[in-house]
């Protein structure tokens, strides 16, 4: 493993406060100076379930968890079960938990981890108001060399409404976690780093994808509530609000991706973030949105389907519906951020697509970097500003077409206001005017003109991500998207680490298809493995589909809602190398 | 009242495109195709001012009959692509057109809520109690027993929708019923629709002569409502607890809830403080 | 079922009769080009060319008075403060026509509505107390008078064929 890092879960149930000791634990790291990633996982109870925090501590930019925790940090063993497949322990990792709550379940044992007793419960006891919560926090920041001063600086951020003696009770038990900590055996230490030197930002996929639609120029948004995309409504509310926007809660999904039609249609770039029940719900209407040329964003923040699924956690399963959903032939774009970080780029990217081809632009994230906090990088600034084609005004004796058929396939769009290009936007099969038309010819025409406007964009260098290991190519690739990129980069770095050469591919355009580029993106490769958290291969088919793969191609594919482990995909590329060794 | 107050450069004529409608000769719709022109012309809206909106049916092809900017969307959806539209573009005339199968079948749920939501918009609702467009199926206002349909060839047997009580109920806030057989007070009542703020509701007995002929007898069968507009929710509801479906002419109901209307003000320059808010 | 408050009262300046001539032409000849367009849409020749003839007949009717009213600045009418309540009396309710009328039948509608556009000045001639509104409106009657005179020997030349109900074998359609 080339990045050092650490990684620890803080578990516990209701009153525990768990996820709460995992933000304060991921901004004590941020003000360290490291890099972070942390996910939860939760029961389902609406309040006081157990709750996991995952976190993964590095002095690099983190791009996945790993393959297993070295520390879990048990404030209670309540119901800790149904997390045990999502905690994969080893022989290095180290339990703690509290003998006041008896000893660790058998099912968190399997990998025979080392156990060791902290006890929370009475160390909080000794300070008035002191929660073990804090306990936990302070013997965790000791063991992996988190500096005391940077846990001050953001209790004292949090507390501050609750007053100095709230910030003191927690601070005294933070010390006497740290105190505590000296009899515990050790975990991995990351060394502490100056803060100012790396620009950093703390951010969740699913805030990223609101300031991306934002920067991209969208002004108008329309949503229904749903997990797990609501946190990016809940961002955007208030956010478009101070840029001069709005957001509308409305009555349905179909009702959202309307209502964004309508205010794009009156000029106002919009978008809907949904998740697959939604999307479903939408389909129909994104059809008329390619129809009647009216561009929009649609992100699915994806979880576990088919039907309600598993609502709370992660798959990579809409990219079917997103690409083939749509009833007739209906060209539109299908994007896919692959990293916290990337839903920034991704959605801004989106706008920029969906304004400038008149086109519905679907945006795939997911759970796993929706709802997961990182800290990253600053991201870069970007040029991309939603620009669409308009008609600026009447051309005396001459009707607008509104559908005019051109070179491009896009058609100057008036916008309502403009005087002398009235017209009807139409959903029917229409002719250059938008005058309904059953002809053949008409049908012939609007629909080459659809296609070639998405056909015939330059969409750069921003249709894939391509990283080769440090020595080279070599003729091994992985092809991959959306969340299972983290891993798959983690794979390629230790890949590299041990001397060897391969490409990673990670899709950001999903459709439409760049063969070209794919072909020159896999000149010299021989061997490739596609990578996804399908349980049917959704990925691997498409470009099975519309690519030529190299003859020895492999599908790791599984179902969620858990993510693949570097170590998994690593191992696929192994054994794909000493199978044709 | 004759008034020279205020220049009129527009007419009715001014309001309609070139496209020819499809309409059977007869059917109500071009007498409202017609009310709409003439309430336009009377108000004096440029026409790229104006927006018509609808979804799927007969009467929803009446926005490429205009001369105004036009969106013919998915069956059912007209409500929440208008309500979109003006949200953001409140500088616009909004009205939406359709039909009792759009609105209150496949579309019900947006008339609840259009309802509710109050956004500034004129609805008007060609009632001809049928599904023209697919060859007279029963819609949710036809009564159950009418046996005129295969797919129900004994009748729906279920109550016909009320819409103008579920209107009232959901927070309309404008109400009013019109006939297809008078055109000249149905123009006059768009008019007060467009004025009226919030969710104006018009519906209007406009008889299918293909499927329902016996509508015909509507322009025989239809009075004049008695009394003026209440602004009295509680009262309306009354009059239309008695009321046969064939009061018709005068508004029933004007309320006073403001319109929806979130902010929007165009206050460019600050996404750098949105993302101050992420930097360490 | 008009409020019909207005349907009764008399018009007593010049400026207003003429803005009703002016209401009353351009409703007529709109409305029969609409329903010449409706009857061609369904491929009603027949029917289509009686409502395009009669059309052709009003606008000739509209661009003499636009020419007589061109420098005139008349007052605006709202459409219900006419004083003919309801439509104008020259226009033929759109839902009076039907697909399956015969080449008569709409002969006799339009005789109808030129009959009551008569009708219309001839109680204005009668009603007013201004001596040129009189004139006028009786000028006005009398054209009207022969259109209905034109109608009435269209209507006498009908023969059988024109009398029937234009049918149709096919069933409707399903569009959408």
């Amino acid at each position: 493993m080339t990045v050092k890092s650490v990684s620890l879960v803080i578990a516990g149930s209701g009153g525990a406060g768990v996820v709460t000791a995992g933000s304060l634990l991921l901004e004590a790291a941020a003000q360290a100076g490291w890099y972070a990633l942390m996910s939860r996982s939760s029961g389902p109870q609406i309040r006081g379930g157990e709750a996991a925090a995952m976190l993964r501590f590095a002095t690099e930019p983190v791009m996945s968890h790993d393959d297993s925790f070295h520390l879990l940090m048990a404030i209670d063993w309540e119901n800790i079960n149904r997390f045990s497949a999502e905690i994969p322990l080893v022989a290095e990792s180290l339990i703690v938990g509290d003998p006041a709550h008896g000893d660790a379940p058998a099912a968190l044992l399997s990998g025979k981890p080392r156990q060791a007793a902290l006890p929370m419960v009475a160390l909080a006891e000794r300070i008035e108001n002191g929660r073990p919560n804090m306990v936990a926090l302070g013997a965790i920041a000791a063991m992996i060399g988190l500096p005391p001063e940077a846990m001050q600086a953001v209790v004292e951020r949090n507390l501050k409404r609750k007053g100095q003696a709230a910030i003191d009770a927690s601070m005294a038990a933070f010390h006497a976690g740290i105190a505590a900590a000296v009899d515990l055996p050790a975990i991995p230490k990351l060394p502490a780093v100056a803060a100012a030197a790396n620009p950093r930002w703390s951010i969740t996929g699913n805030e990223a994808t609101g300031l991306g639609v934002i920067r991209g120029g969208v002004r108008f948004v329309a949503a229904y509530p749903i997990t797990p995309a609501t946190e990016v409504l809940e961002w955007l509310a208030p956010s478009l609000a101070k840029v001069g926007g709005m957001l509308v809660q409305a009555e349905d999904e179909l009702a959202s991706i309307n209502q964004i039609i309508g205010a794009s249609y009156g000029g106002v770039p919009a978008m809907t973030a949904t998740s697959g029940p939604g999307l479903s719900l939408m389909i129909e209407s994104l059809g008329l949105a390619v129809a009647a040329e009216v561009p929009l964003v649609v992100v699915d923040v994806m979880r576990v389907g088919p039907s309600t699924g598993i609502a709370t956690k992660s798959e990579q399963s809409d990219l079917n519906i997103a690409v083939y959903g749509l009833h007739g032939d209906a060209p539109h774009v299908v994007v896919a951020a692959n990293s916290v970080a990337d839903c920034l780029f991704t959605t801004q990217w989106a706008v920029h697509l969906a304004e400038a081809m008149q086109v519905p632009t679907l945006v795939l994230t997911d759970q796993a970097m929706g709802q997961a906090r990182a800290i990253v990088p600053k991201p870069a600034e970007l040029a991309f500003i939603g620009q669409r084609l308009t008609a600026p005004a009447a051309v005396e004796g001459q009707r607008y077409k509104r559908y005019a058929v051109t070179a491009s396939g896009v058609s100057p769009m008036a916008i309502p206001g403009t005087p002398g290009l009235t017209h009807t936007a139409d959903g029917l099969e229409h002719n250059e005017f938008g005058t309904p038309s059953s002809q053949a010819s008409d049908h012939q025409a609007q629909m080459d003109k659809r296609q070639r406007k998405i056909s015939q964009f330059n969409y750069g260098d921003h249709w894939a991500d391509i990283e080769d290991s440090e020595v080279g190519a070599g003729d091994t690739a992985i092809i991959t998207w959306g969340s299972a990129t983290g891993p798959a980069r983690e794979a390629l770095q230790r890949y590299s680490a041990a001397g060897g050469k391969a490409r990673l591919l990670s899709l950001r355009l999903i459709a439409p298809v760049q063969p070209e580029k794919m072909a020159e993106a896999l000149r010299g490769i021989e061997r490739a493995v596609v990578v996804e958290q399908s349980h049917s291969g959704q990925f691997y088919r498409m470009l099975r589909a519309f690519y030529d793969l190299p003859a020895k191609t492999v599908s790791l594919h599984q179902g969620g809602p858990l993510p693949f482990g570097p170590q998994q995909i690593l191992d696929q590329l192994n054994q794909l190398n000493a199978g044709s060794a | 009242m004759e008034s020279c107050a205020q220049k009129k450069t527009y007419k009715a004529k001014d309001y309609k495109s070139e496209l020819k409608p499809i309409w059977c000769p007869g059917c109500g719709d071009y007498t409202v195709l017609n009310s709409i022109t003439r309430a336009l012309a009377e108000l004096g809206l440029p026409p790229e001012e104006v927006a018509v909106v609808s979804g799927i049916g007969c009467s929803s092809r009446i926005p490429a009959y205009t001369s105004v900017y036009g969106f013919h969307g998915v069956h059912g959806r007209a409500l929440p692509v208008a309500t979109g539209l003006k949200l953001a573009r409140p500088d616009l005339t909004v009205l939406v057109t359709g039909g009792d199968g759009d609105g209150f079948s496949i579309g019900g749920n947006h008339f609840l809520h259009a309802c509710r939501r109050n956004v500034d918009l004129t609805y008007i609702v060609m009632d001809n109690q049928v599904y023209g467009m697919t060859k007279g199926q029963a819609s949710p206002t036809t009564a159950p027993d009418w046996e005129g349909s295969k797919l129900t060839p004994d009748g729906t047997g279920i109550n016909p929708f009320q819409p103008l009580v579920v209107g009232l109920a959901s927070g309309a806030n404008f109400i009013a019923r019109v006939s297809a057989s008078d055109p000249i007070n149905m123009a006059k009542i768009i008019v007060e629709a467009i004025q009226h703020p919030g969710f104006s509701l018009v519906q209007v007995l406009s008889p299918c002569v293909t499927f329902r002929p016996e509508q015909q007898e509507w322009r025989d069968i239809v009075r004049t409502a008695v009394v003026d507009y209440t602004d009295d929710a509680a009262r309306a509801a009354r009059r239309l607890m008695t009321d046969d479906g064939f009061n018709v002419g005068k508004v029933l109901y004007k309320g006073s809830r403001p319109p929806f209307r979130p902010e929007f003000e165009h206050t460019d320059g600050s996404v750098a403080e949105l993302e101050a808010r992420f930097a360490l | 079922m008009s409020e019909g408050s207005t349907q009764d009262q008399p018009i007593n300046s010049l400026g207003v009769l003429l803005a009703h001539a002016l209401a009353m032409e351009t409703d007529a000849a709109d409305r029969y080009g609409e329903l010449a367009d409706q009857m061609e849409m369904h491929r009603k020749k027949g029917v289509a060319g009686i409502f395009r003839r009669l059309q052709n007949a009003e606008q000739k009717h509209l661009a003499e008075l636009e020419e007589l009213t061109a420098e005139m600045d008349l007052p605006h009418i709202a459409p219900w403060d006419f004083k003919w309540g309801g439509e104008s009396p020259e226009a033929i309710a759109v839902g009076r026509v039907s697909y399956h009328m015969s080449v008569k039948g709409a002969v006799l509608l339009a005789l109808d509505h030129e009959k009551q556009a008569y009708e219309f000045y001839r109680r204005i001639a009668n009603q007013t107390s201004d001596s040129e509104v009189r004139r006028l409106a009786r000028q006005f009657a009398d054209e009207e008078l022969q259109h209905v005179a034109w109608l009435e020997e269209w209507r006498d030349k009908c023969g059988p064929d024109d009398e029937k109900p234009l049918d149709d074998p096919d069933p409707p359609l399903s569009q959408e």
